[in-house]
């Protein structure tokens, strides 16, 4: 089912575009990979989708339908995400917990349910033991991987992530892909993952959307090229 | 000393901005806005001056000037994304050119401009403490119940934003309540000190603490200590409060980083090296270099000078 639908979008941040007539569409439950050169606006098409950038033409929609009606929980794992301010006074637990916040309202308070999905997070990938450590004593990777928690604590509809493997070592970024994997597969989530390792990601994506520049490159105008590959039947049998 | 007046006075309103101020302080640091309590304090400088030459209470128009300043400050926010210092530069050349014109058209108005602008215990006047009141109580209540959602908008807004949290009206409010809260502390420490009230103790507390909450706790503990101390000093020494108690605040500041250096130096030598908090992970990641430069040069562990480590 369309989850979402970009149709022929121009966006920049100054006079000149940086996104020119651009076209994709989401499906939902699919495992999407978003890969091109630096400077092909990877980030900006996410932001466009995400609703942060307001397009200058063309059009975004969101398929109410595909929730039931219901505006959609999304996690979000921005590219900066390990880089945040080291000093932070926090503990990992403290920072997967915020991830419930907007689930909860305002007003809300985290309950056992709550609790056991926090844990539940951070089991998955792998920062459990370290719950207890200031997210500033903490490796790029790890800080990554604790960012990704906090994103699937919310118990999103859509996961988006910028560059999530970013400082990960081969292993870590195994164990996030299939991690996204198993997600799409069985919690029925729409991963959407923009990445630079799509030789190492491939595998385990059902699409690949590849960003390129065009001749128009002095402006950074950017196409998009979308390839569906059909890898669920090879996933299923693994 | 607490026989007098205007000492109960000062120490009942010093308490309240013991309360409030370093929370305030903590999540301006955070939000890199550390130079907010600056500016609202210079603008609402202009509030004064606008309140005296129109009739009105000076108090009143300071804190009308400051939390319309704070919101001013919300708006150009989100035309200097990445600048967050910008709009609060600009802002703080506005309300000080501002301040500066009026002031020329009221030539009593100099006179009592020094106590705003350097504080002084004697200036706290009841509506002062009405206002420091109703600034410390609805500060903590705001704090209190939104805790966990200016957690999160503190640590990245635009994730948190995503995730449902209302970043607009959170940031709203709490700008606002930054603007009452110092104009509320301006008759104790005056225009020129008030973000020391703010920054100092969220300083220390930030270097020394574990976690959010208790970086919170510490902060108030230390702001209220400088507050009580400075005042208690002023009052002996016959100094200006707010320079006395921004002072103290240094020297606590100070003498915390220093305490901190040492424990760190004594922990590290008591562990042989690693501070009790880093020592499982440098042994583990200790313990596997080894093991990969045993594995690709063909050598012994012994011979890397590291014998007795387990790879891990």
């Amino acid at each position: 089912m369309l989850l979402s639908s970009m149709r022929n979008v121009v966006f920049g941040y100054g006079e000149a575009p940086v996104v020119q007539g651009i076209s994709l569409d989401v499906y939902r439950g699919e495992f999407l990979g978003i890969s091109g050169p630096n400077g092909t606006a990877k980030t900006t098409v996410l932001k466009l989708l995400l609703g942060l950038l307001k397009p200058w033409s063309g059009t975004i929609e969101l398929n109410a339908e595909a929730f039931g009606g219901a505006k959609p929980t999304i996690g979000y794992v921005p590219q900066h995400a390990a880089s945040f301010n080291a000093g932070f006074p926090s503990r990992v637990i403290e920072l997967v917990r915020s991830g419930c916040h907007g689930r909860l309202g305002l007003f809300g308070r985290l309950g056992p349910e709550q609790e056991r999905l926090v844990r539940s997070s951070l089991e998955q990938v792998g920062m459990w033991e370290l719950r207890r450590r200031r997210i500033g004593e903490l490796s790029g990777g790890q800080k990554q991987r604790v960012c990704i928690a906090r994103a699937l604590v919310q118990c999103p509809d859509v996961l988006i992530l910028d560059e999530p493997t970013t400082g990960m070592d081969a292993r870590s970024r195994t164990e996030l892909y299939r991690l996204m994997r198993h997600q799409t597969r069985h919690h029925g989530i729409t991963v959407v993952m923009v990445t630079h390792g799509l030789e190492e990601a491939e595998r385990y994506l059902d699409r690949i959307v590849t960003l390129e520049r065009t001749e128009a490159e002095a402006v950074g105008e950017t196409a998009a090229e979308a390839d569906r590959n059909d890898l669920d039947d090879r996933w299923e049998t693994e | 000393m607490l026989a007098y007046e205007f000492m109960q006075r000062a120490m009942l309103a010093g308490a309240m901005l013991g309360l409030i101020a370093p929370v305030l302080g903590v999540y301006l640091m955070l939000r890199r806005q550390v130079l907010m309590a600056d500016t609202l304090s210079h603008v609402s400088l202009a509030g004064v001056a606008a309140g005296s030459l129109l009739g009105a209470n000076p108090s009143i128009g300071g804190f009308a000037a400051a939390v319309i300043a704070a919101l001013l400050i919300e708006r150009l926010r989100s035309l200097y994304r990445t600048y967050a210092e910008v709009p609060v530069a600009i802002m703080m050349t506005g309300g000080l050119a501002t301040a500066v014109v009026l002031m020329s058209f009221g030539k009593t108005l100099s006179q009592s401009f020094s106590s705003y602008l350097f504080g002084s215990i004697v200036a706290v006047s009841d509506t002062q403490l009405w206002l420091i009141g109703g600034a410390a109580g609805i500060g903590l209540i705001f704090f209190a119940v939104f805790r966990r959602p200016l957690y999160a908008l503190t640590f990245d807004e635009e994730t948190a934003g995503i995730s449902g949290v209302p970043v607009r009206a959170l940031s709203i409010a709490f700008s606002v309540l930054t603007g009452m809260t110092v104009t509320a502390a301006m008759p104790v420490v005056g225009v020129l000190l008030v973000s020391a009230l703010l920054v100092l103790p969220a300083a220390l507390a930030l270097r020394i603490a574990g976690g959010f909450l208790s970086a919170i706790l510490l902060s108030v503990l230390i702001g209220l200590a400088g507050i009580f101390g400075g005042l208690t000093l002023s009052y002996a020494a016959n100094t200006p409060p707010g320079g006395t108690i921004a002072l103290l605040l240094l020297a606590f500041l100070l003498l915390g980083m220093a305490a901190r250096k040492l424990w760190l130096i004594g922990r590290r030598r008591a562990n042989g090296g690693y501070s009790t908090r880093n020592k499982p992970q440098a042994s583990r990641t200790a313990a596997r270099t080894i093991a990969t430069v045993a594995e690709r040069t063909g050598k012994s562990q012994a011979t890397n000078g590291k014998e007795g480590i387990e790879p891990g």
